[in-house]
């Protein structure tokens, strides 16, 4: 195809979208609704599990005790395979010494009944910290079977409840995302079908005239690319101002001190690469195909 | 220019519409196809387009053997001919320039050269004026002069023209025809289908008449009614 073709093709698909404005108008205010509805169930999905990950950092700690009987040398090759799993990514060792200081702070008063004590008794431990919430519980499994491991223990008792809340949310939302994917894109490609419908005229006149199939799509094919990328747009303003407005409002403390959002910044680029993508992706292939139908005179 | 060699057309609904025809149109004729309606001489200007195919026999249509040919080719057949619609088929949402324009568009014309002919085909069925209106804002005639101003731009050897006159009162339809005529005149062979009377008696060109599917007459200069029937009634 010559270059002047092209040239033809995306004025005429400009030309068309704003010649056909009823349609267009329709069609744009379909993509911006479909967008507008996955967009905001994603921010909720991003911002729970935002949420919930930013409790678990918190609590990501788990103490694997030794047996008290091992030597140091014995100690010191447990760290080593404590640090090889993937999923730690810190480990600081417990001598007895804090180990004996820590029971005395936990008896407080009391602790002057350990005096005189020798530290031998107790174990020495690791405090480590591991990557993903989601493989708390694993990685627990795994220390507890280590040669001269004695115990492993949780800093905090829900960690496990919430690391599977979280794989859950996860899961979950991803299947909703999905759905509601799959109902935008039926919703905009039949938007398009109906556009495509209301011009089958037109291109079946091109066609008695000697026009090729691809030189009868491709400027629809640019009109729905053009239509979906204004959906997006649009939907990206509404978002990115109705965002912003209410993470300000809550954040000022009328839900609860507690709540935080996710900086709009940070997902910006996942909302923006969405919308843009579903938009010009479905409304160009999509006029694409719905064209296909018509082309056979 | 345009030969059917044995031609038979039976529709899927079993409508038998054309039946062994034979024909041979030379190049610079003017032709009228008349006969009722569903005597086939829509069928046959389908088959010159390639809008149907056909059920046996040959078509060939400036060098295109229209019955064998593949999808993909079609566009290149149809832009060898200029053709003309009772319903004029202008795209609503261009102007008569677009409209004009789009035509040589297709067949990747210069933008320079479509400036240039454009406006001289406009000029030649008498629109110039009319260059930036809309389909819908022009009256039945100007319309079918855009038609052929389209079908013309691209300056065809054939040009097929089907009930053009079908849609215009008798002045306008004058027009047209006598449009068509100087068009033949400069060398453009013309195959038009009509059941107007006035017309084809007028022009005394070659007539070839179709009945169920047959054709029944092909005379040059010929009359609508076929003068030797007359002739038998009246004795």
């Amino acid at each position: 195809m010559k270059i002047r073709t092209t040239k033809y093709i995306i004025k005429d698909g400009i030309i068309n979208a704003y010649r056909n404005k009823l349609m267009s108008l329709a069609s744009i205010i379909i993509v911006t609704a479909s967008l507008l509805v996955f967009g905001i169930f994603l921010l909720i999905s991003v911002n729970i599990k935002y949420k919930i990950d930013d409790v678990m950092q918190k609590q990501l700690q788990i103490e694997v005790y030794c047996d008290s009987k091992l030597d140091e040398t014995q100690v010191d090759s447990l760290e080593v395979q404590i640090q090889k799993n993937q999923y730690v990514s810190d480990v600081r060792k417990v001598t007895k010494e804090e180990a004996l200081e820590r029971c005395k702070k936990l008896l407080e008063e009391n602790g002057k009944i350990l005096e005189g004590y020798d530290q031998s008794f107790l174990p020495e431990s690791f405090i480590i910290k591991i990557k993903d919430p989601e493989h708390i519980k694993s990685v627990v499994e795994d220390f507890k079977k280590l040669q001269g491991v004695d115990d492993v223990g949780f800093l905090e008792d829900n960690v496990v409840e919430l690391s599977s809340i979280s794989y859950w949310t996860r899961i979950i939302s991803i299947l909703i995302l999905i759905i509601l994917l799959s109902v935008s894109i039926f919703i905009i490609s039949n938007t398009i079908k109906l556009t495509v419908f209301a011009r089958r005229r037109e291109i079946n006149i091109m066609k008695y005239i000697g026009a090729t199939d691809l030189f009868i799509r491709l400027p629809f094919i640019v009109e729905g690319i053009i239509i979906g990328f204004i959906g997006a747009v649009i939907s990206f303003v509404i978002t990115y101002y109705f965002y912003t407005t209410i993470e300000g409002q809550v954040s000022k403390g009328i839900v609860g001190e507690n709540f935080n959002f996710i900086d709009i910044n940070s997902i910006v680029l996942y909302v923006i690469g969405s919308y843009f993508i579903i938009g010009t992706m479905v409304g160009g292939i999509g006029s694409g195909i719905s064209i296909r139908k018509y082309l056979h005179v | 220019m345009v030969k059917f060699e044995n031609v038979t057309k039976l529709y899927e609904n079993g409508t038998l519409a054309l039946s062994g025809v034979n024909l041979k149109i030379n190049k610079g004729d003017f032709a009228f196809f008349i006969g009722p309606s569903g005597s086939g001489k829509s069928t046959l200007i389908k088959l010159i387009l390639r809008e149907e195919e056909t059920t046996e026999g040959d078509v060939i249509v400036n060098g295109f053997n229209v019955s064998t040919m593949r999808r993909k080719d079609i566009p290149h057949l149809r832009r060898s001919i200029g053709v003309v619609f009772q319903d004029f088929r202008l795209l609503p949402g261009k102007t008569v320039y677009e409209n004009v324009a789009f035509a040589m568009q297709i067949v990747e014309a210069m933008p320079k050269e479509i400036r240039r002919r454009v406006p001289m085909i406009l000029g030649l069925v008498g629109l110039s004026k009319k260059a930036s209106a809309y389909p819908n804002q022009l009256s039945g005639g100007e319309q079918q002069r855009v038609a052929l101003a389209r079908a013309l731009v691209n300056n065809p050897a054939l040009l097929v023209a089907d009930e053009p006159t079908g849609n215009l009162d008798p002045e306008t339809s004058w027009g047209i025809i006598k449009l068509l005529n100087d068009i033949n005149q400069m060398g453009t062979t013309i195959i038009v289908a009509t059941h107007e009377k006035s017309i084809v008696d007028a022009m005394k060109k070659r007539v070839i008449a179709l009945s169920k599917g047959e054709i029944i007459r092909d005379q040059e200069k010929g009359l609508y009614e076929n003068e030797d029937k007359n002739h038998e009634i009246h004795n």
